[in-house]
């Protein structure tokens, strides 16, 4: 009986995994090799057919070796939850941020509305919030392109907002627990900040991701197509 | 007989499907599919394994080794509540796929 295990280690040489790793990968293949070479003999076949059929089974070592080397490193592709909303939704949040900081530095300061006087929280940068629908489309559309739903096109569009989110919520958390942000933060000031940086931007950016979602729920939904 | 694009495509669901009646290694899994498609899906080593591998890293699957009655080791695959999660949705899709390519034969052959 051929050694099926010098085979497959023949055969898969180069493979680029640890050494437990790649020893597992060996054993396992070369059992599968194994039992069907005796299912094979059990048949009837002759010996020497026995063998090459169940070489046949490896057909391509060298594309053996490169796929089974891809799927253990996860190294194959993006994966669908990266395409549908991390990619699209850090675009997002890449591209608002960036107008922000430009509108910020040469936009018309003029344009600047402000609640409770000289607290930063409560502006509104209305140049910004005016392009914000532009980047919820983008957002919305690009999940799309990876096969999104409509449950990530959202998420996508509205990702700009949430980092802001997360960091207004920060601050009442920080308060129970020292004294070391701003004192003079009260609730009026956070409702500001969520108001001006969470409510009015996520309904921009909403605003836009919107009429994609519709122009795209006329077709057939994504999670309904196989192919 | 079905084409390798189809047959790729259906293969997580094939492996699936068999987990689903019980832990089998790849060999027993192979086996089985085969058996049960009369032929018509079969799975070589590069088709197989990576697949297997890939969805272990997902978690709709694990592996682990055990020493069968003859005293052989194999890597037995289960379904995780992750898989069994997965293969309902998967399977509905797929019926709806076939089940839209049957009508559209039928209206072109009427």
């Amino acid at each position: 009986m051929p050694d099926w295990r010098e085979i497959v280690s023949k055969g898969l040489s180069g493979l680029k995994l640890g050494a437990d790793e790649k020893e597992e990968v060996h054993a396992e293949l070369a059992e599968h090799l194994e039992e069907t070479y005796e299912a094979l003999l059990r048949e009837g076949m002759s010996e020497s057919a026995a063998i090459r059929r169940t070489l046949s089974l490896a057909e391509d070592w060298n594309d053996l070796r490169r796929k089974i080397h891809w799927a253990r490193k996860g190294k194959e592709t993006m994966t669908d939850r990266m395409k549908q909303l991390w990619l699209p939704g850090i675009l997002a949040f890449a591209l608002s941020t960036g107008m922000l900081v430009l509108i910020q530095t040469y936009g018309p300061k003029l344009w600047v509305a402000s609640w409770m006087g000289v607290l930063p929280f409560g502006k509104l940068y209305i140049p910004w919030l005016l392009l914000l629908p532009i980047v919820g489309a983008m957002g919305a559309y690009f999940s799309r392109r990876g096969v999104g739903s409509r449950r990530l096109m959202l998420s996508s569009a509205v990702f700009p907002v949430l980092p802001f989110l997360a960091s207004i919520l920060l601050v009442p958390v920080s308060l129970m627990f020292g004294d070391f942000i701003g004192q003079n933060v009260g609730l009026m000031s956070l409702v500001m900040a969520l108001l001006g940086w969470v409510v009015v931007p996520g309904a921009a950016l909403l605003a836009g991701a919107l009429p994609v979602l519709f122009f795209f729920s006329r077709q057939k939904d994504p999670q309904q197509t196989a192919f | 007989m079905i084409g390798p694009g189809i047959k790729r495509g259906t293969a997580e669901l094939a492996i699936l499907s068999v987990l689903e009646e019980g832990p089998l290694h790849g060999y027993e899994m192979a086996r089985r599919i085969e058996k049960q498609t009369k032929g018509a899906l079969r799975f070589t080593l590069a088709a197989l394994y990576p697949m297997l591998y890939r969805m272990e890293q997902r978690g709709w699957i694990r592996g682990a080794w055990e020493t069968s009655q003859s005293g052989r080791r194999k890597r037995c695959y289960r379904l995780t509540p992750a898989g069994r999660k997965k293969l309902s949705p998967l399977r509905k899709e797929w019926e709806e796929l076939f089940g839209a390519l049957k009508r559209l034969t039928k209206v072109a052959h009427a």
